[in-house]
Parts: structure tokens; sequence; C-alpha cells
């Protein structure tokens, strides 16, 4: 009877999979607005679809940063508005595969906290408009300033994105307090510049100073780099230590034989560090003056991992 | 929380651990560390002198990497206004916030209106957090006659009249050795920055020393000649031979690398001050003959062999852009060159006369452009 009932449950998750799955394997060309546009628009140009070895028909030398963040395919049209001709929308959707990509790369273009209230999360200014939904990252550059028009393209757009995939869960393993809006970033590889730490997450912080002009201007990272399993992480976190051990200041003992595993020490390029491992995770602090708060933030961080 | 809860919790996770040992003792002083001899060269008339291992910063991803490179004697950084929505050109600015005199940044500025131009120029000077631009070169020009247009003289003129820009150039991806002529006779610009690598053929050697001669700086970059990963040639690493063999050329003031690790600037600027030896030679040859037959070097030997006028080049730069580089913005530029009755004159052709004297199979690779047009 047990039995029976596990088949029944097996095949009713694997129906709401597929079901999931189909439902979110919309053509990325049916996400382009092409009638119904909004009013006064017109489309000029496109759509273009680009693939994986398309992609530099494109883009002016950015098309690696995107391959490394899992491109699979996008699509571009630019659309005219007809009483100002001069003032056109370009529109880019790429599909990045999976929410996680496309996050990344959200992060990497968005320089400032603006955001625009579409999306899973987004970036607003006069003349762009970015977000990312589910696997997609879109991206709107307008030609005049035009930010209300831009929010609309980008409103439109997300709504009609059906990909209900929630944001990554690491972020929300960032502590709140002190965190910088906006700041969180992900890496598909070279955290913090090294190639050792892989793929991982960092967020910058405002650091609580002795009175309030001084703290304006000092801050630090926490990071979260993420490996394949323990023994990966616990040798990164060797390398680390090896790191520090030439170009550097690490604390003293060896983490092998004293068989910890956390690190601290002064990096020449990122300042004060303190590294822990946790499962198949490295977290860290780094760039930090105030010593008490940034080990207060760790331990928060690392508390809050799951 | 404070230090002695911290202590607590770290030790608490992980189970018996002593962090709370690494995490109470004192850092005691890092060793010293051996690091490449820096070698500079001038930038042409710019007299600029720059280390002939310099960095592109375009998919970099934490200032670290641009700070090792400063203490690696590296003082020449490319970035772009385009790049990352702007971001890279920030990280540039605030990597070297309080180094600004002791580094040359060269930024991009696209063809448009004056009004965008000079938009674009000042985005780029607060982004980079200066009054000032050491090279701003226009982004990719294709044609001798944009190498040559007066009009582009003519703003980036007023740019370096307005104290905005110090000197001034162009970037190209191909058609190198015609640009650079144009350029050597028009003496407008200041720097190039081209594609320059162990693949090229003599013609644009040559074109490089014409314009080193005219007073243009040569700034190289995709020496790697497409970048093929290790991974992808069977473990064969020939990145500093490749890069060695691009410095050997005097002509040449510096290579742009583009790197975005630590580990990758030290791999680029270990070479600075080491010779080319016989191991790189051997290494560059197995690069070669895995490069052999997978790509055009746009060598030009072969042009106007086709008794129908294909413009047969423009196809084999297509396959080499979306085959060999991928790493380029080129593919459109290949794509517009080419029409339909280009592809249709190469269908109905019973045999192919072309001859490449590097041994490319240019039927095999004519076909490849047809699929992928048809394709795309």
């Amino acid at each position: 009877m047990a039995h029976r009932k596990l088949i029944i449950l097996s095949i009713l998750a694997a129906m709401f999979v597929w079901f999931e799955a189909s439902l979110w394997a919309v053509p990325l060309e049916s996400l382009m607005p092409k009638k119904d546009l909004p009013d006064g628009w017109a489309l000029i140009d496109g759509p273009q679809t680009y693939t994986e070895k398309t992609l530099f028909n494109h883009i002016d030398g950015q098309a690696e940063l995107y391959l490394k963040y899992g491109f699979q395919k996008s699509i571009f049209a630019i659309y005219q508005n007809r009483k100002n001709p001069k003032n056109q929308i370009e529109l880019d959707i790429y599909d990045m595969g999976n929410v996680l990509q496309a996050f990344g790369i959200f992060s990497r273009f968005r320089n400032e906290d603006r955001p625009g209230g579409f999306g899973l999360d987004s970036y607003l200014n006069d003349r762009s408009a970015l977000f990312y939904k589910g696997k997609y990252f879109v991206l709107l550059y307008a030609s005049e300033s035009s930010p209300s028009a831009l929010e609309q393209w980008a409103k439109r757009i997300a709504s009609g994105i059906v990909d209900t995939s929630p944001s990554p869960k690491e972020i929300s393993y960032f502590p709140k307090d002190g965190l910088e809006p906006g700041s969180i970033q992900y890496f598909p590889e070279g955290l913090l510049g090294h190639q050792f730490l892989k793929r991982g997450f960092e967020g910058t912080y405002t650091e609580k100073g002795e009175d309030k002009a001084e703290a304006k201007d000092r801050e630090c990272k926490l990071f979260l780099a993420i490996f394949e399993n323990s023994q990966e992480a616990m040798t990164a976190l060797r390398i680390y230590k090896e790191d520090l051990s030439k170009k550097g200041r690490p604390s003293s003992g060896s983490i092998i034989e004293s068989k910890t595993r956390a690190l601290k020490g002064e990096d020449p390029y990122q300042g004060k560090v303190v590294v822990v491992q946790k499962g198949f995770y490295l977290l860290g602090v780094v760039g930090y003056e105030n010593e008490e708060d940034a080990e207060n933030r760790l331990a928060e961080f690392v508390r809050d991992i799951k | 929380m404070g230090r002695r809860r911290f202590i607590k919790t770290i030790s608490s996770t992980f189970l018996g651990m002593a962090a709370s040992n690494i995490l109470k003792v004192s850092s005691s002083s890092g060793k010293g560390e051996k690091t490449a001899t820096p070698e500079y060269r001038t930038l042409g008339r710019t007299g600029l002198k720059v280390a002939v291992v310099s960095m592109g910063v375009m998919n970099c991803s934490d200032p670290a990497v641009l700070l090792r490179a400063f203490d690696l004697g590296i003082n020449f950084y490319d970035t772009a206004d385009c790049y990352m929505h702007g971001y890279n050109e920030e990280m540039v600015g605030k990597a070297f916030e309080g180094r600004r005199p002791k580094v040359f940044i060269q930024t991009k500025v696209h063809v448009h209106d004056e009004g965008k131009m000079r938009a674009s120029v000042e985005r780029s000077l607060r982004r980079l957090r200066t009054d000032y631009i050491d090279v701003l070169v226009w982004h990719n020009l294709r044609t001798p006659e944009e190498v040559s247009d007066p009009n582009l003289f003519e703003f980036m003129s007023k740019m370096k009249k307005e104290g905005k820009v110090r000197f001034t150039g162009f970037s190209a991806h191909s058609r190198m050795a015609s640009l650079l002529g144009a350029a050597a006779k028009s003496n407008f610009h200041d720097v190039a920055l081209v594609s320059y690598n162990f693949t090229h053929s003599k013609g644009l050697k040559e074109a490089v020393a014409l314009a080193a001669k005219s007073g243009m700086g040569i700034v190289a970059m995709k020496t790697q000649a497409g970048g093929y990963k290790k991974e992808k040639m069977g473990g064969l690493g020939p990145h500093q031979a490749a890069l060695k063999y691009v410095l050997m050329d005097q002509n040449v003031s510096c290579a742009v690398q583009g790197v975005t690790t630590i580990e990758q600037i030290e791999e680029c600027a270990a070479v600075m001050g080491i010779s080319f030896s016989k191991g790189d030679l051997d290494a560059l040859k197995q690069y070669q003959s895995f490069l052999h037959g997978r790509i055009c070097t746009m060598c030009g030997d072969c042009a106007g062999e086709c008794p129908y006028g294909v413009p047969h080049g423009d196809l084999l730069k297509l396959v080499m852009h979306h085959d060999g580089y991928e790493n380029d913005s080129l593919l459109r530029e290949s794509l517009q060159m080419i029409t339909r009755q280009d592809i249709q004159h190469c269908s109905e052709c019973p045999s192919c006369s072309i001859i490449c004297r590097r041994g490319l199979d240019v039927r095999v690779q004519i076909k490849m452009a047809q699929e992928f047009i048809v394709r795309s």
C-alpha cells in the first residue's frame, strides 16, 4: 500500500515538474512585444535572435561575459516613438539558462541601487532599465531620456514572463544590517579575483565608525564561495592560506596541523580577512577595519547559512 | 554581539573545530614575494612609458586584480564606456583613486553625433573619477575611410583642446593592415589598438611597422589568437608563448591582456623581461598546428581569386569569428558584408579555385559559412 502511494506521489511530482517546465518553456520570441505595443510606439527593427555562437554578432566585446554566465539565447528589437522618431528604445531579452545566472549577469550590470519595481530585482535610470525574472535578463536602452516609457516597457515585458523561480536563496543569507542596497553580486568564477575561490556571491557593507563622516567611506565585503563538496572547500581554504603566506600576512599556525577550518590574516589587495568553512561553502569577511563589527557580521552570516 | 560570542558561535558551528584559536591569534608578517621585472616601452608619439604587458579590464571581476597588476608594474589599463553598463569604468576609477597619476587609462567612444559622443566622454570621466583620459579611442573602426575621417578627428581635437583627453586613437578587429596604413597616412591618431598575434600575416607585421614609424603607439589585443582554453587544446598552454611572440615585435608598445583573476595577471606579467625561447617556439608550433585549418588569419593572399568575384574572405572571416575567436563582435560585420547572391554563387559553383597558402580548406570553410548563414 505504502509502495503504491509512493508511486502515485512520484508520478504526481513528475507531472508537476513537467507542467512547471512546460509552463516556463515559452519561446523567447514570444516575450518580445510585437503587437499591442504601448501607445505611440512602433517596432522598427527586429526581432533578431542570437545564439551562443552569434552573440558576438550583437554585443561589442562583452559577449564573453554573457557566456561565462551561461548565456543560452537572446532576442533584440528596436522600437520608435511615433511622435518623436529620435526617441527609440532598444530591447534585449537574454535567456541565461536559470535564475542564478540571470541574477548574476544582472548584478554585474547594475552599478547602483535604483530599483524600478519590476521583475525579481531591477534598475531604472533616465536612459536604461534592466531587470531579471526567472531565467531571463532584460535590458532596455532609450536614445532620449524617458524613464516613464522605460518603466512602462519593462513592466509589460516582466508581466509576460511566467517563470516563477524565486531569487537565488544565497541572497537571503547575507545579513541585512549595513548591507549596501543592490550590492550583492554573483560571480561564476574568480570570486574576489581569485581563481581558487571559484564561484560565489559577495555583498558590500558600510562599516560602523566612530562618527558618521568616518563611516561613510569605509566598506567591507562578505563573501560566500560555493564548491562541489566540503573537500573542495577545504582545499580552497588551504590554497587561500598559502596565498596569504606568499603575499599577505596570515595568522600563525597551520590550519591543517591545528585541524581548524578557518583562517585569519591580511590580504594585500582585499585588506583584513577572516574565512571559515561550513560544508561546501567558504564564508568570509574582507576589507574591514572594525574587527568586532566584522566578526559579528560573519557570525550572523555563518548562522544563517542553511 | 561581542567578540567572545562570535568566537563561541563559530566554534559551535564547526563542532569541535578549534576555530577560536585561529581567530584569537594575531597576524604575522607575510614573506617577501618574488615578482617579474617590469619592462616598459614608449607608446609612440604620446611619450607615455607603458608596461609591455598591460591589462584589458573588460571582464575583470574584482578591483583586487587591478591592484595586483599595479603592484606588478602594470600601468596601462584598457576599458570602455559600454563594458558592464559602465560598471567596468567605475571599477577602474575606484581601484585607482589616489593612484591616478601613476596609471594610464584608455577608454573608448562610439561614433555618434557630437552631443552623444560628448556625453559619453563626460560619463567616462565621472565613472573613472578623473578629469582627464589618457587615451580615448574610437571603438571598432572598420574602414580606412573612417580612420581618415576629418570629422572624427575634429571631435577628438576638441576633446584634447578642452583638456578632457590627452591622446586619441582607434581600435580595429579586422582589416587591421589597411586601417593602419590609412592611419599612418592621415596622421590623425596617436594610438592604434589592434588584433595582433602569431597567426597574422607578414602584411600586418609590416603595417604595424609602418604605423609605428609614423609615430603611432601600437597596442596589441587578442594576442592569444582566439584564446582557446587549455582543455580544448588537450592541455597545451601556449598563452605565455603567444604573448612573448607579440612582444618580440619592438613596434608593439604593449599588449592588453584580458584577464579576470590575480593568477592570470601574474601569469601574463611573468612574461616581462623574459626572452622568447625554443620551448615557446615549440608551444606556438603546436598551437599553430592546432589552429591549422581552423581559422583564416586574414592574410589577404587569396584576394581576387574567385572568378565570380565572391568576397570569399568575408565568408572565411565569418567562420573564424564563429568557430575560432568566440570572443569578438565581428560576426555582425561579416554577415553584413555577405549578400544572398554571394551565397548563391558559391552554392552553384562546381569547383572552388581558391587556394589557401596556409593550408586552409577553403571549400570546407565556405560550406561552414553557408550553413551558418542559413541557420542564422
